[in-house]
């Protein structure tokens, strides 16, 4: 069987793990982003309170996320609670370091010029302070997600949702006629999942950054 | 994909312990890219510089090895208390634990020596006055590369040259080689042009002007590469049991396929504690190594 042979005769399949695995990584991104812009906006006017954020998400990117996955069954058990928090917590560090990054970037001028017109300081966080660090959360976001789609792969181990489970229906029949076609469209998938994630934060930065600041 | 790259693991405000965010730091919206850019080039001469210099404090040199030996130590006891069954027993018995430790640290080593010989080099001739048009081409690939998942790649492998370590090295090799090169070709770029003008003023050849200039203040980035290939290649490796490649990924798959707890968490923590001690070591190493000169912050 060809690999268009096979993606014609599986296409009910292949949709649904795409889907699977695009919402996972999508949902587990809107969380991370949420958690992390949180995280930063926290921490971000402390040297030591920034740093430590961001050392504690660095550490959970450092581990490999195999291991991250077998020590989460345990508590949270098989299927999609694993993926889910594992995702989250692999996204957040992007997030956190570039929304510090871009906070503590702020001009204080403009900020003690929004103050001096007399805005509140949650007026000051939403309308002046969060629109300039945008750009730099938007890259973080994007550079998460694309980290995230690998991972959610691995996690089909751990009988999580998405294409990974076509990569390990491959691993599983290794030798077969039907084991590369199999692990092909998995990676494939996820590869297309990829650029079309990325093409659509180019939209989005288009879209939500401010006239005023671009480039 | 546009072709702009930062310097990943390299520009970073506070955290010394940083991410092997080779992969992360690489694709950069139109209109971020000015705003990142700015933002790297502020950060990133003075990156690892604390306000100390090279002053590493105690808490940095003993935090993570008595954070390590303290959990594995839990681990161990626990392990040793723990009722395991002879599924259980067929896992670790007979030397199994050692042997997977020993494969991981391997495949590893070898993966990164690989990686660094590759992508260095590679960086070093992108950046040459003659291969520097084919930069923007070589950055679109690594750019598009970082989409290909670990495993779908390492499994492709697997299918292509057969069961064994040899093709889990390969994938490891490379999926890491476009990180560090993208590293090396961010940093090489970013070298002041005026030094290397001013080099060439006073008559060095170009390779006077590489040798003893460029590659002396590469250095710093040089080694950021090198850890960032270690970091991700002890996560690579755990994939490489799904190749027949061992390795603690072994372990650990072994723990979730046949439900045993124990065979897992020993897996599992065992991987955290290598992948941690390897950042360390290898965060250890960039402050170490690093050229006294490049230390004063202008």
């Amino acid at each position: 069987m060809s690999f268009w042979e096979y993606v014609g005769s599986r296409h009910a399949q292949l949709l649904t793990d795409t889907f699977q695995h695009a919402s996972a990584v999508f949902q587990c991104m809107v969380i991370a982003t949420v958690l992390g812009v949180v995280l930063a906006v926290a921490t971000y006017r402390s040297e030591w309170a920034g740093a430590l954020a961001t050392m504690t998400t660095a550490t959970i990117l450092t581990i490999p996320s195999l291991a991250m996955i077998g020590l989460l069954i345990p508590v949270v058990g098989l299927g999609v609670a694993p993926t889910v928090v594992a995702l989250t917590l692999y996204g957040l560090l992007p997030v956190v370091r570039n929304a510090i990054v871009g906070l503590r970037g702020v001009d204080p001028a403009l900020v003690d010029a929004a103050k001096g017109i007399g805005m509140s300081r949650t007026a000051r966080l939403f309308r002046v302070e969060l629109p300039l660090a945008w750009p730099p959360i938007l890259t973080g976001i994007r550079v998460a997600t694309q980290m995230l789609m690998g991972i959610a792969a691995i996690a089909a181990f751990a009988s999580g949702p998405g294409l990974g489970n076509e990569i390990f229906r491959g691993i599983a029949s290794l030798g077969s006629a039907n084991a590369l076609n199999q692990v092909l469209s998995g990676t494939l998938g996820i590869v297309v999942l990829a650029l079309l994630f990325d093409a659509a934060y180019v939209l989005i930065g288009r879209l939500t950054i401010p006239r005023g600041i671009r480039a | 994909m546009t072709p702009g790259v930062t310097p990943g693991a390299s520009p970073d405000g506070g955290g010394r312990r940083r991410p092997p965010d080779g992969p992360a730091g690489a694709a950069l919206p139109d209109d971020a890219e000015t705003a990142e850019r700015e933002l790297a080039a502020g950060t990133a001469p003075t990156a690892s510089l604390a306000p100390g210099g090279r002053r590493i404090s105690w808490q940095k040199w003993t935090c993570m090895p008595a954070f390590l030996a303290a959990a594995l130590l839990a681990t161990w006891l626990w392990f040793r208390g723990a009722r395991l069954d002879s599924i259980a027993h067929q896992a670790v018995d007979h030397g199994k634990v050692w042997l997977a430790l020993r494969q991981h640290v391997q495949l590893t080593a070898i993966s990164t020596v690989f990686v660094l010989v590759i992508a260095i080099p590679l960086g070093i001739a992108l950046t040459r006055p003659w291969l520097r048009r084919a930069t923007p081409v070589a950055m679109a690939f690594a750019n598009l590369g970082q989409a290909v998942p670990a495993l779908g790649l390492l499994v492709l492998l697997v299918i292509w040259l057969g069961i064994g370590a040899r093709s889990a090295i390969v994938g490891m090799v490379v999926y890491a080689v476009l990180p560090v090169l993208a590293n090396t070709l961010a940093g090489l770029r970013g070298i002041d042009p005026t030094l290397t003008e001013a080099a060439r003023g006073i008559g060095m050849s170009p390779m006077g002007v590489l040798s003893k200039v460029e590659l002396p203040l590469a250095v710093p980035l040089i080694l950021a590469g090198v850890r960032t290939a270690l970091v991700l290649n002890v996560g690579t490796a755990t994939l490489a049991t799904f190749g027949g490649g061992g390795g603690l990924g072994d372990l650990i798959s072994a723990g979730i396929i046949t439900q045993r707890m124990p065979v897992l968490i020993l897996g599992s923590v065992l991987t955290v504690a290598l992948a941690l001690l390897v950042e360390w070591l290898a965060s250890l190493a960039e402050l170490l190594l690093r050229p006294r000169g490049l230390e004063v912050a202008t």
